[in-house]
């Protein structure tokens, strides 16, 4: 080890967080490089948690796959269970009954409502204001309950099967009386819950003018979902999914990608989720739940994207001859957006970093990645995408 | 029955500490943002949530266990002072569910450690995929008196 050199002055620490640490819900690593408690560098380390999703699911039947993949992610279940069967409703061309895109609407939107809730909840925590944090989780039970009313499971309903929904998730008149109770009654504690936040000096203080994104970075970076639109960049998946065609809802962009228009961002959109929701029940067709006239078949390498809550869901796999998974992939909204917010929280006090770091909404039980480190070479790689294996190789082993 | 000093000031404040190992994040949140938040409040029992582990008394694992979480999982357990108890919360945590056997397909997923008995011995076993919120309250009543009325 060299002797420090005289004139070079030491300046940067580091300040690791994780992987089990009260600020943190989930096990993940952030390496905060800190000069006098202003953030000059960050780094999130994943990978605590690999659990080797897209391996297991090689070789299955693809009417599992949606039960496997549901288990990727418990906050966003629903958007990756409805993707996975959107792969193979795209690939086989199987038809869906009206009554059932409606329902996986419903489902859709209802969990993003809870997810979003639970966004504010720990964003507030990350503040510091317990109440606020408390009052949000109060306010999603009753949408957990509507999950619980449809699916039968709050946390993961298990909505959607290849064809349609599952029969079990048939939205009665009962019911849909229930969930628009259910939903007026949420509406209005969340209107005074927003107001009084918005009014709070105090957590708007902390929330405004810290970890600024501006939109050619959000592009470049690859920012996705609220995260993105929060920094105006004008792209949502709804726009382009047939299943969202019938409503008519607003789509949130705000211009100004700080930290408060992320917040905001997101209150914002669960009420344009509940406006969707209304509309769904409102004019439900009637008909069939679920299309059994399909056949496992060999299907060509298709993909199909969809608006999870927190962006961009990708989902993509070949089938062979029997009807079994090949090459799945699975690209989660997280990935993507995290690095944008690493990028946000550089120059930043550390206090506001950490709330930076939390307002992409990161999920990191989705987002775990296998590297491949050659010690000789020094080189790493991510695991190639499953098209150059395709091409390389063809969907057939 | 006579009632121990210990046994009074332990009931007063028992604290509940949190590893989450590699799972979907369904427990986990039912865990974190359902039972301690206002509609089941755990608190009102005076069950509180700490991230230190030589305060906590129980310990609450949820998720099909990971290698990158194995020796962090052993250590905080045996830095909880005596006595101890653990709870394994969740399908993953007790068998592994889809990640370990789904219904005896998957024969062997090398990334997954579960079930959690094979790492520290568990003393109460909340099942379910993810487990309501009261089962997790009733389990962590469960492991109470263990605590309770150690020497």
């Amino acid at each position: 080890m060299q002797a420090p050199n005289k004139n070079q002055q030491v300046v940067e620490k580091e300040l690791p967080i994780g992987p089990v640490h009260p600020a943190l819900l989930e096990p993940f690593r952030i390496r905060f490089f800190v000069n006098d408690e202003i953030v000059e560098d960050c780094e999130v380390v994943l990978g605590t948690i690999h659990r080797g999703v897209e391996r297991i699911l090689e070789g299955q039947p693809v009417e599992r796959a949606l039960l496997i993949t549901e288990r990727v992610c418990g906050i966003c279940s629903n958007s990756h269970a409805w993707n996975s069967v959107r792969v193979v409703e795209r690939g086989l061309n199987i038809e869906i009954p009206p009554r059932a895109m409606y329902i996986r609407v419903i489902a859709q939107e209802v969990q993003r409502i809870a997810s979003h809730l639970i966004f504010l909840g720990h964003a507030m925590e990350v503040i510091g204001h317990e109440t606020f944090a408390m009052r949000a989780f109060l306010l999603r039970e009753s949408f957990m309950d509507i999950l619980y009313y449809i699916g039968g499971n709050r946390v993961h309903p298990s909505v959607p099967v290849i064809g349609g929904v599952r029969p079990r998730c048939e939205i009665t008149e009962g019911l849909k009386k229930l969930i628009l109770e259910l939903l007026d009654r949420g509406e209005k504690m969340f209107k005074a819950y927003v107001e009084r936040v918005l009014a709070d000096p105090l957590v708007m203080s902390r929330v405004t003018g810290t970890g600024y994104l501006s939109k050619e970075d959000a592009i470049r970076l690859h920012a996705v979902g609220p995260t993105a639109r929060a920094s105006n960049v004008r792209f949502d998946w709804r726009m382009e999914m047939d299943e969202y065609k019938p409503f008519t809802f607003d789509y949130i962009f705000l211009e100004d990608g700080d930290n408060k228009a992320r917040v905001v961002a997101r209150a914002l959109e669960i009420f344009e989720c509940i406006k969707i929701v209304r509309q769904a029940l409102k004019d439900l067709p009637e008909g069939p739940l679920v299309n059994r006239n399909w056949v496992p078949k060999r299907m060509k390498f298709t993909d199909s994207y969809n608006e999870a809550p927190r962006g961009e869901l990708y989902h993509s796999y070949a089938l062979d001859d029997y009807g079994r998974l090949r090459h799945y992939k699975i690209r989660t909204p997280t990935i993507t957006s995290l690095h944008a917010v690493e990028y946000a929280a550089i120059g930043d006090h550390v206090t506001d970093a950490v709330l930076t770091i939390a307002s992409a909404d990161p999920c990191l039980s989705c987002c775990q990645r296998v590297e491949v480190v050659d010690v000789k070479s020094k080189k790493c790689k991510m695991f190639s995408s499953p098209i150059e294996v395709v091409k390389k190789y063809g969907w057939k082993r | 029955m006579v009632v121990g000093l210990k046994e009074v000031s332990r009931r007063n404040a028992i604290h509940v500490m949190l590893v989450y190992s590699g799972g979907c994040n369904g427990c986990d949140i039912e865990v974190v943002n359902a039972i301690f938040s206002p509609r089941y409040d755990i608190e009102q029992y005076k069950v509180l949530i700490t991230w230190n582990p030589r305060e906590a008394d129980i310990l609450l694992v949820t998720g099909a266990i990971v290698y990158a979480m194995k020796e962090p999982l052993r250590k905080i357990y045996e830095m909880i002072p005596e006595p101890k108890a653990v709870v394994a919360v969740g399908s993953c945590a007790i068998n592994g569910c889809v990640f370990r056997n789904l219904v005896g397909d998957v024969k062997h997923n090398p990334e997954v450690l579960a079930p959690l008995e094979e790492i520290i011995p568990v003393d109460v076993k909340v099942p379910g995929c993810a487990p309501r919120p009261e089962d997790i309250v009733a389990g962590v009543v469960k492991a109470l008196p263990k605590i309770l009325k150690a020497p």
